[in-house]
């Protein structure tokens, strides 16, 4: 791939020079960049696989993955439709590609964009901002056209197919074009959001649009299939409202829709204009406007984060969390480790990052079906399904519990003199048991009673003690760290083996909740053996030893 | 007949919002000095060198290098300048003989000429044997030498350091020190800032002491002595307005023992 690009590169070099941008800088730097794509792993892709040595191939992965989407969507929506009710499933399309190169831009792209060392290691050497704008753009743009292409494959074979040759090439600039214009609206956004808030609070921002962005395409993945006969059987043609003149993606469907019906009508010219234009206006504007003020804010992201005073604690009154510590936990060292464990929970955001959009999910998840496989909802047990669901939830989050950037901050362990190092890991798993799991657990269980009636509270209790049972069983199963001790990298590597068998108890232990559900009163004597087993199991891990806990 | 100075500031302020980090600092250096930049944390040490390598150029006041207007001439300037930066940023999933013809690309340089000058450096600086693994498992030590490599293989004019020696042992500390020396010696200019006062002491041809955004003292440490015959630390420190520390440090262990 980087031979291909670097050839690109040169091809294009008078392009690039008559931009103002010095092409062996520009090459060195985008060589560079991607070299060190392959030797990290990605943050948000990660769960499609792990890295193997040099070779990444997490992205191809992906690719293979949006591509086989794409196709399937594309089969779906565009092959039987007539000709002139295509408005609507190309628009779709290109929302398609539009909105996964927006959120590769922004979940895994803004630590590139917002990559505050190139200041350090760039920036005092003799690159022009606008060479290292300009080699940011490419950087990400060979993800991005790789991703826009993968995403637009089907389209593009089946629009060919039907159309011809020249339709489908259409699409495939068309596709392209989106991406560029993808690029330059979330550049504005950016800037945009730099110009009224810090860096600290835009990386904030972020993290949040990182989560919201999970849960939509999990959503989505969800949906999609759902809504698609639906979208099948709308035959009507669209009539163009003005309004559609602000949506970029109809745009693009509309000038294939004009080239191929022959419908140049004053819409139909407009919408293929835009879809022209826009992109490389867009691309003028930010070379000429936005990389002087781009690489001057970048410059001084590093300096706003200057100490800052911290407001004055009142020490008398305890706070909230104090009070929860005190209740849930009985030792100091354990209530130490379920302070600490709940601030960094707070403020990492790799942690949130990993866990929230989990639970934002099971929540989004157990509603959908519900409602959608009604059958399944109320006569085979479903309601037991979505609560054990949500111990699968509580497990992720105490297994990312031992992960963190900071992770040679661990050294503390091992200097301080600990002699039941289980306190720390007992109180770390209460931390995230009352801050993550109950609340959503409560969540979920106030939906299920009011879908499925009252008599379900045993139920919902029995439940949450079996999956507290199997959060603490599993913690004793697997490697114990102590709290944010491992690099991130090395917690996602042996990921799916244990996933699996986790998957196997947990639905064990449905299972015969499930079969305590059919006899009189059987889940209400469960219930003391489940608080028995609890205590346990809590005893138990308590007493974990040094020699049973993994450092690294 | 007068040489032309190689850095010349004129009352120099920079503010980050509302807060004033300079307030007028004027400076002149000549050719083949050694100048040792001190002042305590957030005195403004680095923000002058960042100011002065072209990073920052929203600045008030006027300043120069090699006679090109920082704010209008940048490209030109960081050409011919070096910058080893204070917090060991690097690209650390790269070896270091990467980082270097990276860096040396940047720089417009031949790269069979980069391949054998860096690793002679690294060979010099006893990383030979880590020429080609990742630096994320190298010491800050090692990083530094790196970086240093990275800041001094396009032969520049102007050297600005901000904190060198920092992470080195003692060899290497000496090394470095005496490779300042020498650089000065053949006719060029390091300017550099330190927390180590016994270094900036025994190497620097100047010392400039700044707090608070404005120069306190300048001069040879000769100078310096004349006006308080005390140890550098000692002049720091009654300077900068933090004397006292043995009263501080007998407060430290008092609250420690209660």
């Amino acid at each position: 791939m980087m031979a291909i690009l670097v050839a690109l590169i040169d091809r294009l070099a008078p392009l690039f020079r008559l931009a103002g941008v010095d092409v062996p800088q520009l090459r060195a730097i985008v060589r560079v960049k991607l070299l060190m794509d392959n030797r990290r792993s990605y943050t948000t892709l990660g769960r499609y696989g792990k890295k193997s040595g040099e070779r990444n191939n997490t992205f191809l992965w992906v690719l293979l993955f949006y591509t086989l989407f794409g196709g399937l969507f594309a089969v779906a929506t565009l092959s039987f439709v007539e000709p002139d009710t295509l408005f609507l499933p190309l628009t779709l399309e290109f929302s398609y590609v539009m909105a996964l190169c927006a959120m590769t831009l922004i979940s895994d792209f803004s630590s590139i964009i917002l990559d505050s060392s190139d200041n350090q290691i760039i920036l005092p050497r003799p690159v022009s901002s606008r060479t290292l704008w300009v080699a940011r753009v490419v950087h990400i743009s060979v993800y991005l056209f790789s991703i826009a292409l993968a995403a637009s494959l089907g389209g593009i074979l089946v629009l060919g197919i039907r159309f011809g040759v020249g339709i489908g090439l259409l699409c495939l600039l068309m596709s392209l074009l989106s991406v560029m214009l993808t690029v330059f609206l979330t550049n504005l956004l950016y800037l945009g959001l730099m110009q009224f808030i810090g860096e600290e609070r835009l990386r904030e921002v972020i993290n949040y649009t990182q989560i919201v962005m999970a849960i939509a395409f999990y959503g989505g993945y969800q949906l999609l299939p759902q809504l698609m006969p639906k979208l099948g059987s709308n035959t009507a043609v669209m009539a163009h409202q003005p309004w559609h003149l602000l949506v970029p993606p109809m745009w693009m469907a509309g000038a294939i829709e004009a080239v191929m019906l022959r419908w140049f009508d004053q819409t139909h010219l407009l919408m293929l204009g835009l879809s022209v234009l826009m992109p490389f206006g867009g691309l003028w504007f930010m070379n000429r406007f936005l990389t002087g003020s781009f690489s001057n804010k970048l410059s001084s992201l590093d300096q706003d984060s200057r100490p800052a005073a911290s407001p004055a604690v009142d020490p008398t009154t305890p706070s909230l969390v104090n009070r929860l510590a005190g209740w849930a936990t009985s030792a100091p060292l354990e209530r130490a480790a379920f302070l600490f464990v709940w601030r960094i929970t707070s403020r990492d955001r790799k942690f949130k990052l990993k866990t929230y959009p989990q639970l934002g999910f099971g929540l989004a998840y157990t509603v959908i079906m519900s409602y959608n496989y009604s059958k399944l909802g109320s006569s085979s047990h479903f309601y037991l399904f979505a609560l054990y669901f949500a111990g699968l939830y509580g497990m992720v989050a105490q297994y990312q519990l031992s992960a963190s950037d900071n992770f040679r901050a661990s050294w503390l362990y091992g200097s301080a003199p600990i002699r039941q190092p289980g306190f720390v890991l007992l109180g770390a798993v209460k931390a995230v048991v009352v801050k993550l799991l109950t609340p959503f657990y409560i969540l979920l269980s106030v939906y299920i009673l009011y879908r499925y009636g009252l008599e379900r509270s045993s139920d919902v209790v029995l439940a949450y003690l079996n999956i507290l049972n199997m959060v603490l069983a599993s913690a004793l199963l697997s490697q114990r760290h102590m709290p944010f001790s491992v690099a991130v990298d090395a917690v996602n590597q042996s990921n799916t083996g244990r996933g699996l068998i986790l998957m196997v108890v947990l639905s064990a232990i449905g299972g015969i909740h499930y079969a305590l559900s059919l006899i009189p009163y059987g889940v209400w004597a469960g219930i003391p053996l489940a608080a028995l087993t609890l205590w346990l199991l809590a005893n138990r891990y308590r007493q974990s030893r040094w020699d049973q806990i993994t450092m690294v | 007949m007068t040489t032309p100075p190689v850095i010349e500031i004129q009352n120099l302020t920079k503010s980050y919002g509302d807060t004033l980090i300079l307030k007028g600092i004027d400076l002149r250096v000549d050719a083949g000095q050694v100048v040792g930049y001190i002042g305590p944390n957030g005195a403004g040490k680095s923000t002058t060198l960042k100011v002065l390598i072209g990073m920052l150029p929203d600045f008030g006041g006027s300043a120069t290098v090699l006679g090109m207007d920082v704010r209008t001439q940048a490209l030109a300037i960081k050409r011919r300048i070096g910058y080893v930066p204070e917090n060991a940023a690097l690209y650390d999933s790269l070896t270091p003989l990467e980082y270097l013809q990276f860096i040396g690309q940047l720089y417009d340089l031949d790269p069979t000429q980069i391949d054998r000058k860096a690793l002679e450096l690294l060979r010099l600086f006893q990383l030979s044997d880590h020429a080609n693994a990742r630096m994320t498992t190298f010491s800050k030590g090692m990083r530094q030498k790196v970086l240093l490599i990275a800041g001094l293989l396009h032969n520049p004019d102007v050297v600005f350091l901000d904190e060198p020696l920092s992470g080195l042992d003692a060899n290497a500390v000496v090394l470095v020190k005496e490779i300042i020396r020498q650089l000065a010696n053949s006719g060029k200019t390091i300017f550099y800032s330190s927390h180590i006062m016994d270094v900036v002491e025994k190497i620097s041809d100047r010392i400039i002491i700044i707090s608070q955004g404005q120069i306190l003292a300048d001069g040879t440490f000769a100078e310096l002595q004349h006006q308080r015959p005390e140890s550098l630390e000692q002049l720091f420190a009654e300077m900068t307005g933090s004397d006292g520390q043995t009263d501080v440090a007998g407060a430290f262990i008092q609250t420690l023992i209660d």
